[in-house]
């Protein structure tokens, strides 16, 4: 059983959109992320970098042919923060009740 | 700081979530055209050796390789922008994709060779044009079954 524990970090609606993502895949492509939840490059960078610091994600950076390619990972400290966090969520939601369930 | 939450952000928060990790999921679903496409490209290449004359048996090779390259080589490099994460598919989905493939060979070589035992002319495009129609009918539906469990399975469950 996950013990629910709300996360700020992964909170924001960004860096949830990103962890969203990423906690569907093994791994991601940066463009893929980029596109998907609509930011700039260096606003990505800027969110994969505070994940990264907080240990949540692992970039990777390699070469398919000559043309650099990025890609990002959840970890499992980041993946178990994640179901810890959608868990504190599903809890503030039945504490209310029904009413609030989104459509 | 949850404590601030109020039910319905969080509410939202979890339909974000759903929405986002559907997006993944999405992209690992083969398009209905491919199907369509590769049943053609098999009745095609069927039909070509068929006819025994060695430069439309030629063309009809020539076309199935660049056809299957082209058509699978689109759908592999859209899944290559992300991997799926393999527990979302679990052992359910795999079983459904390896029943698929033998029902739709096994189907096809039974039907290939039961015309052929019968005396029934072209027997090898029968039984690829009934392959043709498994996939083209069975392909989506398989799409369909695998993205229904993969949505259940995923963080947060189904809706």
């Amino acid at each position: 059983m996950i013990k629910p524990r709300f996360d700020e970090l992964i909170h924001a609606p960004t860096r949830l959109a990103i962890v969203s993502l990423l906690a569907a895949s093994e791994w991601a492509e940066f463009k893929f992320v980029r596109d998907s939840v609509g930011l700039s490059d260096s606003a990505l960078s800027k969110q994969l970098t505070t994940l990264e610091e907080a240990g949540y994600v692992e970039i990777r950076k390699g070469f398919v042919g000559k043309r650099p390619r990025t890609s990002a990972k959840l970890t499992s400290v980041g993946r178990a923060a994640f179901e810890q966090h959608v868990v504190a969520l599903q809890e503030i939601v039945s504490k209310a009740g029904a009413s609030v369930l989104p459509r | 700081m949850s404590e601030q939450v109020r039910p319905d952000e969080a509410a939202k928060a979890l339909a974000q979530i759903r929405d986002r990790q559907e997006q993944v999921i999405n992209v690992t679903v083969v398009p209905v055209w491919y199907w369509w496409a590769v049943g053609a490209l098999m009745v095609g290449f069927a039909a070509a050796v068929d006819t025994r004359r060695p430069a439309v048996v030629g063309v009809g090779i020539g076309v199935f390789v660049i056809g299957i390259l082209a058509c699978t080589g689109w759908v592999v490099r859209r899944a290559l922008q992300v991997q799926v994460r393999g527990g979302l598919l679990g052992a359910g989905g795999i079983l459904l994709i390896l029943g698929f493939v033998a029902v739709v060979v096994g189907a096809s070589l039974a039907v290939a060779f039961s015309l052929q035992a019968a005396g029934v002319p072209g027997p090898a495009l029968a039984g690829n044009a009934f392959g043709a129609a498994c996939l083209v009918v069975g392909g989506p539906l398989l799409m369909g079954a695998l993205r229904r469990i993969m949505l259940a399975n995923r963080t947060g469950g189904t809706r």
